[in-house]
């Protein structure tokens, strides 16, 4: 292959950071921040699949198929949250306010 | 440049212009829409690596579930959006520097890895004649059939989580019961009552 | 090895998931029965399954993604009898609150199955799974009460940082992939020989990070009060033990499995993390009034605890943190039963100025509280002593680590400050009115913990103390 392992992870490390600026830039907005922690999992499958090409070694590829399963089920349980959590409260703003309370 | 690379740099720089819109845009629907976009240049990226079937499965799950999902509750819930930006710019800059330190590091040590990790001791790849999907096919329902399992039964709590958390049963719904409607005879449907002129029916 | 052994080793994994599948039908299908009948089916599947575990074949299936050893063993049976209870007391409340539904055992059963697989995990992947199933149905648990909005606020506070700790942990389960060529942690030890490179180093930080949020370590703890607070009392009686003890379990055998020639190096951001959460849990706490947020700082301090006992990085380091997780677990399913057992005028006493007089209404339950703070508190010869006891007493004899241990206790005294505060407002101060009748279920179990506390400690430990140490034998550190 002519583009090298260093190419894939160093995309997969930006997707990664745009995922971690996206949650700490949209704290209010939980739509985006359940987005951006997809791009996160994005990052985790490109690494594992990248890591398993390059290695010849099927598991990362496994690994990354499990992941993805795991990261549907977790969109459908954190959006059925967010959607009591409107039903609740008529907004999707979480309060920051009672955070830091402790 | 061969025509690899030219598709892994056109393919990587889409999925990074797509993630930051992803981030940055004021429209949550764009949002969704960039994300979809995002995952379909990192399948692009899957398939020139040579798995095939990740890419494929890629699509499937995020661009067929979870993608319409999201499109679904960012549309369902009414949500003043513009509001939720509050702190946005505030947060930005220190967000910019954060996120720049930690790429930086990050791709330092993605090439640590890279150069002295198991990877670079790899010799060339045994010559199986197999493709991508039947090389997975093979260990997922042996090797691995423990985790192949545990993830139905990761669905399986997703499902009832999505149930139990968002079913309501609205009492004055009315349900098709089949078994009932084609036991359903002449005498129990119907009555003839006999109207007297100018006085209409009650139930 | 064959599939017939595998799945003998896996049984009591089994029977959980074929319990909560046979559950989950005979639930939908039988009307008003159905919490009744699903939460006593689910507790006794529980008590199976802990029976099952406690004589089962030891040994690994599934080529070493699933190892069933020692520590396994010991903690399932924890897990599955702190699991048993959360059920035992999750179903009246949950009768009493309008709100029966028969997903609540199933989803703990589910959750206990998670926990099971985690203590078990031989691999990255099983680890991430086991994981993943624990966590999506504990957040599910947190937003049980659907029509409460604190309760869904804390079940989204949780799933939120609960996502984004899986993705750290998994980012750095890919770099560790990646750099050993394995997710096996057998072949993980192997493959990381010699001095430790950048890339393991920083996989492994990941790693650490993701699974301190699962013990809700410092700095990984913001969650913790908010989320205690905020879901059924029944769900927090759960997280705050059984949860616990799987993340500790799997904690100290992905590091003492995966990566046992790099004691030193994760031995020192152990103990940081530890030296935090000791520090966060005892001064958060003095502020709080709130009963469940006080807990929630109380075991905050607790992890921390624990984590200086695996930060010893020793046998004898591993003992001590099953000792105190054991310890603990019973102390704060105990608190939370007497949070269940009081109310006045049908609402929870969750304050501590609500306390006031407590052992003149409710002598039976305020002496529970008072035993069990002064466990929790580290006086002797309560079962919280010995907790610490053997927590201080591995991290004084490994090298290095005395500081840590010093500032350990400096703390805990800081802490007792708090605990003390309850006792003097519920023997001192003046009670406000009557209190509800207690349910027969919550005061049972409050009842038998602090009967455990004290006496019953002191001839368990004895029966304790070898158990833990065979266990910690089977992490394989000197």
């Amino acid at each position: 292959m002519s583009v090298g392992l260093p190419a894939y992870l160093a995309v997969a490390a930006a997707l990664f950071t745009i995922g971690v600026f996206g949650i700490f830039v949209n704290r209010r907005n939980i739509i985006v921040v359940l987005m951006s922690i997809e791009l996160i999992l994005l990052a985790v499958n490109i690494n594992l699949v990248s890591f398993s090409m390059f290695l010849h070694d099927v598991v990362g590829q496994i690994f990354a198929m499990f992941v993805l399963t795991v990261a549907a089920a977790e969109a459908a349980v954190g959006l059925a949250i967010l959607v009591t959590f409107f039903r609740n409260r008529g907004d999707i703003a979480v309060d920051h306010a009672n955070m830091m309370k402790g | 440049m061969d025509l690899q690379a030219i598709a892994f740099y056109t393919l990587a720089a889409i999925m990074l212009a797509a993630a930051g819109l992803v981030v940055t845009a004021r429209n949550p629907v764009h949002s969704v829409l960039f994300l979809i976009l995002a995952f379909f240049s990192g399948a692009g990226l899957f398939v020139l690596l040579g798995a095939e079937f990740l890419a494929m499965l890629l699509i499937v799950v995020y661009v067929g579930a979870v993608a319409v999902l999201f499109l679904f509750v960012v549309m369902m819930l009414d949500v003043d959006f513009v509001s939720l930006r509050s702190g946005f710019a505030q947060y930005m800059p220190v967000g910019l520097v954060v996120s720049g330190l930690l790429l930086v590091e990050m791709v330092m040590v993605s090439g640590a890895v890279a150069s002295s990790g198991a990877a670079a001791k790899v010799k060339a790849a045994a010559v199986t004649g197999r493709s991508n999907i039947e090389e997975i096919g093979r260990v997922l329902y042996t090797d691995y059939v423990y985790f192949f399992q545990a993830a139905g039964l990761v669905l399986l709590v997703a499902m009832i989580g999505a149930i139990v958390l968002t079913l309501r049963h609205k009492p004055g719904v009315r349900r098709q019961n089949i078994a009932d409607q084609t036991a359903r005879t002449r005498k129990s449907g119907l009555s003839i009552v006999k109207v007297a002129t100018g006085e209409g029916i009650s139930e | 090895m064959g599939l017939d052994s595998a799945l003998t080793i896996a049984q009591p994994e089994l029977l959980l998931a074929a319990a909560a599948l046979g559950l989950l039908v005979v639930g939908a299908y039988s009307g008003r029965l159905a919490m009744t009948l699903v939460s006593w089916g689910a507790m006794l599947a529980l008590g199976a399954a802990a029976v099952l575990a406690a004589n089962g074949p030891l040994g690994q299936a599934f080529k070493g993604a699933f190892v069933s050893d020692g520590a396994s063993v010991f903690a399932k049976v924890i897990i599955y009898a702190a699991s048993g209870v959360a059920i035992f007391l999750g179903e009246r409340w949950l009768v009493r609150a309008g709100n029966a539904k028969f997903e609540y055992p199933v989803l703990v059963l589910l959750a206990a199955l998670g926990m099971g697989m985690m203590v078990s995990a031989g691999d990255l992947i099983s680890l991430y799974i086991g994981i993943e199933l624990q966590s999506l149905a504990l957040y599910v648990l947190c937003a049980f009460q659907r029509d409460d909005a604190r309760a869904s606020e804390a079940g989204l506070k949780y799933f939120v940082l609960g996502a984004l700790s899986s993705g750290l942990l998994l980012y750095g389960a890919s770099l560790i992939y990646g750099f050993a060529g394995s997710t096996r942690f057998a072949d993980i030890a192997g493959a990381v020989h010699g001095p430790a490179s950048m890339g393991i180093v920083f996989g492994l930080v990941f790693l650490i990070c993701g699974l301190a949020f699962k013990v809700s370590a410092a700095p990984f703890h913001m969650w913790t009060p908010d989320v205690y607070e905020g879901a059924p009392t029944p769900v927090t009686a759960l997280l705050s033990a059984a949860p616990k003890v799987a993340a500790m379990v799997l904690f100290a055998r992905v590091l003492a499995q995966a990566f046992p020639h790099d004691v030193p190096q994760w031995s020192q951001v152990v103990t940081a993390i530890a030296l935090i959460s000791v520090t966060v849990g005892a001064l958060g706490g003095l502020v709080q009034k709130n009963l469940k947020r006080l807990l929630a700082y109380s075991s905050i301090a607790n992890i921390g605890y624990a984590l200086l006992g695996l930060a010893s990085g020793s046998e004898a380091g591993l003992q001590a943190m099953l000792m105190f997780m054991v310890l603990y677990v019973i102390d704060v399913t105990g608190f939370f039963a007497c949070l269940l057992a009081l109310s006045r005028g049908g609402k929870p006493m969750e304050t501590l100025p609500s306390l006031a007089g407590l052992v003149r209404l409710r002598p039976g339950l305020a002496i529970a509280i008072t035993i069990l703070s002064l466990s929790v508190l580290g006086l002797p010869p309560l079962s919280g002593f010995w907790a610490k006891f053997y927590v201080f007493k591995a991290a004084v004899s490994t090298p290095g680590m005395e500081p840590a241990a010093v500032y350990g206790l400096v703390m805990s005294v800081a802490a007792a400050f708090y605990y003390l505060r309850i006792i003097k407002t519920m023997w001192f101060d003046a009670p406000e009115g009557e209190t509800d009748a207690p349910p027969l279920d919550a005061r049972l179990v409050a009842l038998g913990c602090a009967a455990f506390s004290f006496p019953l400690v002191i001839p368990a430990l004895a029966v304790l103390d070898p158990l833990a140490l065979a266990a910690a034998k089977a992490f394989g550190l000197a």
